[in-house]
């Protein structure tokens, strides 16, 4: 019984992803129950920080894509992306006075071209996407603070975008349940569909499993396997183009650094994703297995930011980011071994 | 009396095992900084000046000594990002033994590279034992290491730090007639990896594990100790450029040191030719490499463009130098290993 738990446990990514879950909600309101916490961890407070949920669950979202794809498959520059893109739509919406939709689009396509480049990089050209991504991130990075003289965009139209970043009462539910971020209704949850139909009910998605597990074997049973490839990039750039917008939203404000300061978005997504246990040798991922993670990730550090107050908050976020992926990095090796590897 | 001449496989003679000393990717590398610096010298008169290149060369010195490091790290078919991190954590220990307690450059240089070190087992033992793509580890421990600094650091710059380090700095103090100490050991340990890594057997064994780990166990090669110390490498080497880092910089020493580092210490390396997949590199390319990106910074800089700019074009000699050494790879099929 326990070693079918345990078994369970270590080869089920998501069952793994809800215990530990559970875990931390239970220990962290027990925290607060007895008043060991800075501030109460309700409800929500849970619910309230689910902002942070968008753009990293989206992010992690897209490196699914792309290191599902396999050969190496990673995508450095989606952070550079979603601060080029995020300054675009500044003008656009900010400035050349476009409605709301068009600089959305505009948004989206211009992030699904920065992904084509990758994508013509790594299928077409060959070059390793670990390579093709740091070169682009450079690139993109780079424009994004040249192109406003490394300013903020914040112009009224920009500000009174922070009203869709704020927290509704959801309808027909009513008051029963916390007030969520509206982004989670309007970006999130639409592009986990979306992903999620296309990775798992079209023959897109199976193509792209097949890429990833075997390259030769995809080519032979005739998949254009470049295509595939290069499909996925582009995709990934389309999603960080609607984070930028999201960012932009959350900050009332296009900064050219919004994707690319300190650490850069693109290393904690490609953290969650690794955490939902997409496999970094493609071909396995779920995106159930990301969400959950991203979960995970976002009420532990909204947490430690109530159990270690101040600066040491943030420091202990780090550590704890760092623990989780090497803690599920060994597992994920010695799941390999033991059973085959996790689904 | 004379014996008969045998003729010996051109392969058994001595000198002829490896190729020649500079391949394709570094003759283009050259090729680029020489066109680069007379195009740079005519631009701006102030560039091809003592004021202008010795900063330059100091400049590149920590992204080259790291880059030496990473090569090895690389070689084996692994990566560290956790470099700047490691940076970090030396420079503020270093820092806060300096401030504290006055310890001489020795004593700097050695905490520094015995603190690196450290990291780099912890990267290496990870990897090599834990059976664990290092790409994944790596970035574990960019952020436990970042954790561990910042703890070092309080909630505060380190400020004060005595003038100890000044001679591997860009001062008079950082200079033996013109020539910048820090560039000096750079030339030294670069020309030691050079020869370790082309005519050693232990140097060949990482180029043999990057090429098929398996194969190179089978040869009685013990790959789980060379991976270790390829990461125990890059780690001493970070240590001692933390403390070229802190020579260079001002008195104070703020938390985001070394923040970045090790995108720029990668693009140095796969500049210089090295395959990301493993089993081939070469430490002069990476030297080459470096130079070229710090040419780049400098050369951007002294033309009045914005220096965020400069970003746009390691980017794009990124995309060339890797382009131009996919299509050499593609015309010859069976890629040799190299130096």
């Amino acid at each position: 019984m326990t070693a079918r738990a345990l078994r369970l446990v270590l080869t089920q990514r998501t069952a793994l992803l809800v215990v530990l879950l559970v875990a931390v909600v239970v220990t962290m309101t027990t925290l607060s129950g007895n008043n060991y916490l800075s501030a109460p961890y309700s409800a929500s407070y849970m619910a309230s920080t689910l902002i942070n949920a968008v753009p990293l669950a989206m992010l992690a979202l897209a490196e699914l894509l792309v290191i599902t794809s396999g050969r190496g498959g990673i995508d450095l520059s989606v952070g550079a992306i979603v601060s080029l893109t995020g300054m675009v739509f500044g003008f656009a919406y900010g400035q050349w006075g476009w409605p709301l939709a068009p600089a959305v689009l505009l948004a989206l396509l211009l992030g699904a071209a920065c992904g084509a480049l990758n994508g013509f990089l790594v299928a077409h050209l060959g070059f390793p996407a670990l390579i093709a991504t740091l070169a682009t991130y450079y690139a993109f990075r780079s424009l994004a603070l040249v192109v406003n003289d490394q300013r903020p965009i914040n112009s009224a139209p920009v500000q009174e975008l922070y009203s869709t970043a704020t927290a509704v009462t959801l309808p027909l539910v009513g008051d029963a349940l916390p007030r969520v971020p509206l982004g989670i209704f309007t970006f999130l949850v639409p592009t986990a569909l979306v992903v999620w139909f296309v990775l798992a009910r079209t023959t897109a998605g199976r193509r792209l499993y097949a890429i990833g597990t075997n390259d030769v074997a995809a080519r032979w049973s005739g998949i254009d396997v470049r295509r595939t490839r290069w499909s996925a990039y582009v995709a990934a750039g389309a999603i960080s183009g609607l984070v930028a917008v999201v960012t932009v939203a959350q900050f009332a404000s296009a900064r050219p650094d919004a994707g690319t300061s300190g650490n850069g978005m693109a290393l904690p997504a490609i953290t969650i994703a690794i955490l939902g246990g997409v496999a970094i040798t493609g071909g396995v991922g779920r995106v159930a297995g990301v969400v959950l993670a991203t979960l995970l990730v976002v009420w532990l550090n909204a947490g430690i930011l109530l159990a270690v107050p101040g600066n040491d908050g943030t420091q202990f976020q780090l550590f704890a980011l760092g623990v989780v992926l090497v803690v599920a990095a060994l597992l994920n090796a010695l799941t390999q071994r033991r059973y085959g590897g996790t689904q | 009396m004379s014996a008969p001449a045998v003729d010996r496989p051109a392969a058994a003679r001595p000198g002829r095992v490896l190729p020649f000393p500079v391949t394709g990717q570094e003759v283009v590398l050259i090729a680029v900084i020489a066109v680069l610096w007379v195009a740079l010298s005519l631009a701006t008169p102030a560039f091809a000046t003592e004021g202008s290149v010795v900063p330059l060369l100091v400049a590149m010195t920590p992204i080259a000594l790291i880059g030496i490091g990473m090569t090895v790290v690389i070689v084996t078919g692994g990566i560290d990002v956790s470099v700047g991190s490691t940076v970090m954590v030396c420079a503020v220990v270093i820092a806060k033994a300096m401030v504290g307690s006055g310890i001489p450059l020795v004593a700097a240089v050695a905490l520094g590279m015995g603190v690196g070190a450290l990291l780099g087992l912890l990267n290496g033992a990870l990897i090599a034992f834990g059976r664990v793509q290092a790409i994944i580890i790596t970035f574990g421990t960019l952020n436990l290491f970042r954790f561990a600094g910042l703890q070092v650091f309080g909630s505060a710059t380190v400020e004060g730090i005595p003038p100890t380090l000044a001679p591997f700095g860009r001062g008079d103090e950082g200079r033996t007639l013109g020539v910048p100490h820090s560039f000096l050991l750079l030339l030294v340990v670069a020309a030691v990896a050079w020869y370790y890594l082309r005519h050693t057997a232990g140097g060949r064994h990482f180029f043999a594990i990057g090429g098929d780990p398996t194969a190179a166990r089978l040869a009685g090669i013990s790959v789980r100790t060379r991976i270790v110390l390829g990461y125990v490498l890059t780690g001493l080497l970070a240590g001692v450029a933390a403390c070229f880092v802190i020579a260079q910089g001002t008195s104070s020493l703020a938390a985001s040191v070394g923040s970045g580092l090790e995108l720029s210490v990668i693009a140095a390396v796969v500049i210089g030719g090295t395959s990301i997949t493993g089993g081939r590199g070469s430490v002069l390319g990476t030297l080459l490499g470096a130079l070229l990106v710090q040419t780049v910074r400098t050369g951007v800089t002294q033309l009045g463009w914005p220096s965020q700019l400069s970003d746009l074009f390691v980017g794009a000699f990124i995309v060339v130098a890797v382009g131009a050494d996919l299509l050499r790879q593609r015309r010859r099929p069976t890629p040799k290993g190299t130096t």
